[in-house]
């Protein structure tokens, strides 16, 4: 029971640190938060293999960790540096609204999620609400922000949404698939920084 | 022997980085060859679902259908890289950066055929994300401003979209690891169709959305297709060709399969879903290939509208699915051989606009007509195989409503009227210079003229003759199929519930 209380903790730091990346216009904030996050899912991970004493969890967040909390925001951080690019970023709606439509989108995917979901899954409907909403901010976070690295922060997010709702409704997916999903990601993220890189230099020549 | 498919692109991999570009192009030809004789092998001997690598790889008459494909495709695409190599470090690109080329080139090959022969819907997944990666920095070749702006959003939407994928993927593992439990198993496709009647039927329904959604961006449908006109005019015509040809196909594999689960749950709405999806990506195509300004990106919208037209094949069923398998086969040679001597006006004239080439019949003999026996193939014109593959889609079509069919029919020929009016005009139109001011500015049009009556000489041989042989095959396969083809499509069809007696 304590354990649940504890995982449900971790759950709601993760829309929690999604919400504050609407609400903040700082890129370097955003990749930090962004580390955090997949943090908060690593040991979400790490409850579940202690709860259910699944080998496969322990490696899921061994790779999690290894990944997403520590190789990408530190590729990243590295590309904000040599971009020197300037914190602010540019949006199509203020961070006020954003953060009513965050809001909102949290009640939707509540919605969505009390008609999908059934009995019998790990965590309930909480974690699904979670991995919903933090899938449509993410979503909104790509479409409402105009600087290239907010559309990676995006798209990252939206990514760690579909690894919660893969270690929620399931106990995680086989190791040999999770490691080669990862580490596709970390590929993407590094040709997204090399990309970067060039079309800075083009607009800047 | 079923192996080998994959481990030869992994042995041309691993050569690409140590060897030469010159000589890996001569390894590559061999290499490809293998790989093609072998799937012939495969396809000649082939009488059941063949399971090998324990159990995480299979071959079935679909995954062969596309196979094939890939392996003729490639083959060509080998050929025609030989001289496309050899043609632009003639005009001063450095070696270097074709030594990536082929990297990523084989790259993307293994991936690709990972990913088509995966029984594992997880592996598929990991090969398809793959695919994006290898070709992002083959788009973004040529280094300008456009082309890295193209890799941008062809890597950000097909990430995202691919990652929508994942999430039906999870949904799928979720429904059932409640028959198989949590293993590998309930990954393998083999396994999902045994135990299709056992599943969550609601779930499978979510499922299908998800993946008809996230693969469907990849393959270009409607809604999500932005970013493939862009993509595919960007990266250089080899890999254009590829990515039109079999990369599509590799992406609808995905959505295929997911159908199939449905159909083996007893669900069969999800084929109204490809029909509405097909038909729109149709509807789209051909509205904006009617104001092309580029010609390679007039191709790239002729693949979006011929996969909207297989997609819609699978939906009706019956006869059209027969089409739509011949499809996949024809349109990626016909669309080989268009981007592949759209390659060549590109490589001499360094330009990439409609209106800025003129008189391809003076310049280009070969490659001008081969552009325009292209297009007549890619408009489904008989003297190519193409016509084969849209009549027996059309005849499904005209079948289930004649006045849908009559709608389609009318976007066809929209079609072809949009693309052959921009053809036309580049084959026998004359440059306003060229004709009424000659005598004022005769220097200026004199060394224009010059540097483009250079045309086709200053190009490989194999760069002239790769599109005309892919021509020439696609035109024999209308008049005689071979028999071990026709049974694998037969076979394949039957898995979607067409039956069809020739």
């Amino acid at each position: 029971m304590l354990m649940e209380k504890i995982a449900e903790l971790f759950i709601i730091l993760i829309l929690v640190s999604v919400v504050l990346n609407v609400s903040s216009p700082f890129i370097k904030f955003a990749i930090k938060l962004y580390s955090f996050q997949s943090l908060m899912l690593a040991l979400y991970i790490l409850i579940g293999a202690v709860h259910f004493n699944s080998i496969n969890l322990y490696g899921s967040f061994v790779i999690t960790v290894i990944f997403k909390v520590i190789l990408i925001p530190y590729f990243l951080f590295k590309t904000l540096k040599r971009v020197k690019m300037d914190k602010e970023i540019d949006m199509y709606i203020g961070i006020p609204e954003a953060v009513v439509f965050a809001g909102s989108l949290t009640l939707l995917s509540n919605l969505i999620a009390q008609k999908i979901v059934t009995a019998g899954i790990t965590f309930g409907a909480f974690v699904f609400t979670i991995s919903l909403a933090t899938f449509l901010i993410g979503a909104m976070l790509m479409i409402t922000r105009k600087t290239l690295f907010s559309q990676i922060i995006g798209f990252l997010t939206i990514d760690n949404a579909i690894f919660l709702a893969a270690n929620s409704i399931t106990h995680g997916m086989p190791l040999l698939v999770e490691l080669g999903v990862l580490f596709d990601l970390f590929v993407s993220i590094l040709i997204l920084s090399i990309l970067i890189l060039n079309l800075k230099r083009s607009a800047a020549a | 022997m079923y192996e080998l498919v994959l481990i030869l692109p992994a042995v041309a991999l691993i050569f690409s980085v140590f060897t030469d570009v010159l000589l890996m192009s001569y390894l590559q030809l061999i290499i490809s060859t293998f790989v093609f004789l072998t799937v012939v092998a495969i396809s000649l001997s082939f009488h059941a679902i063949t399971v090998f690598f324990g159990g995480l790889f299979f071959v079935d008459y679909i995954n062969l259908v596309i196979l094939i494909t890939v392996s003729i495709l490639e083959l060509f695409v080998a050929f025609y890289s030989f001289g496309y190599v050899r043609t632009e470090i003639k005009h001063g690109l450095s070696k270097r950066k074709f030594k990536f080329y082929y990297f990523w080139k084989n790259l993307f090959i293994f991936s690709m055929m990972a990913s088509i022969m995966s029984n594992n819907l997880g592996i598929y997944w990991t090969g398809l994300e793959a695919t994006t990666l290898a070709t992002a920095l083959l788009v973004s070749f040529n280094r300008t401003k456009e082309s890295f702006e193209a890799t941008w959003k062809y890597v950000i939407m097909c990430s995202v979209g691919i990652a929508i994928g994942l999430f039906a993927i999870v949904i799928l593992y979720f429904t059932t690891s409640q028959v198989y439990g949590e293993s590998m198993k309930s990954l393998s496709f083999i396994n999902i169709i045994q135990a299709g009647s056992e599943l969550d039927k609601n779930f499978l329904m979510l499922a299908f959305i998800l993946a008809l959604v996230g693969f469907g961006t990849k393959v270009g449908f409607a809604p999500m297709h932005n970013w493939l006109p862009d993509a595919h005019s960007q990266g250089p015509s080899p890999v254009s060709a590829l990515l039109s040809g079999v990369l599509l196909n590799t992406a609808l594999l995905g959505i295929l399969r997911f159908y199939q689960i449905n159909a083996s749950a007893g669900i069969y709405y999800p084929r109204y879903f490809l029909i509405g999806f097909g038909f729109l990506t149709i509807l789209v195509s051909a509205l904006s290939i009617i104001k092309q300004k580029d010609y390679k990106r007039l191709f790239a919208f002729s693949s979006m509208e011929n996969m909207g037209l297989i997609a819609l094949g699978f939906g009706v069923g019956g006869i059209a699915v027969v089409g739509s398998l011949f499809q996949i086969l024809f349109h990626a040679l016909n669309k080989g051989a268009l981007f592949l001597s759209s390659g060549n006006v590109l490589a001499v004239t360094h330009e990439r606009k409609i209106d800025k080439i003129r008189s391809l019949s003076k310049h280009f003999p070969v490659t001008g007509l081969m552009l325009l026996f292209g297009v007549m193939g890619i408009s489904g014109m008989p003297p190519f195989a193409m016509f084969l593959g849209e009549i027996y889609i059309m005849f499904g079509v005209f079948k289930t409503n004649i006045w849908f069919g009559f709608l389609v029919f009318l976007l066809l020929i929209f079609i072809f009227a949009g693309l052959f009016s921009k053809i036309l005009k580049m084959y026998i139109g004359v440059k306003d210079g060229e004709n009424g001011q000659q005598n004022e500015n005769k220097a200026d049009s004199g060394t224009r003229k010059g540097k483009q009556n250079k045309g086709e000489k200053e190009i490989h041989p194999f760069m002239l003759y790769v599109p005309l042989i892919l021509l020439l095959i696609s035109s024999i396969l209308l008049f005689y199929m071979p028999s071990p083809f026709l049974h694998i499509v037969k076979s394949a069809s039957a898995e979607f519930g067409g039956k069809i007696i020739f």
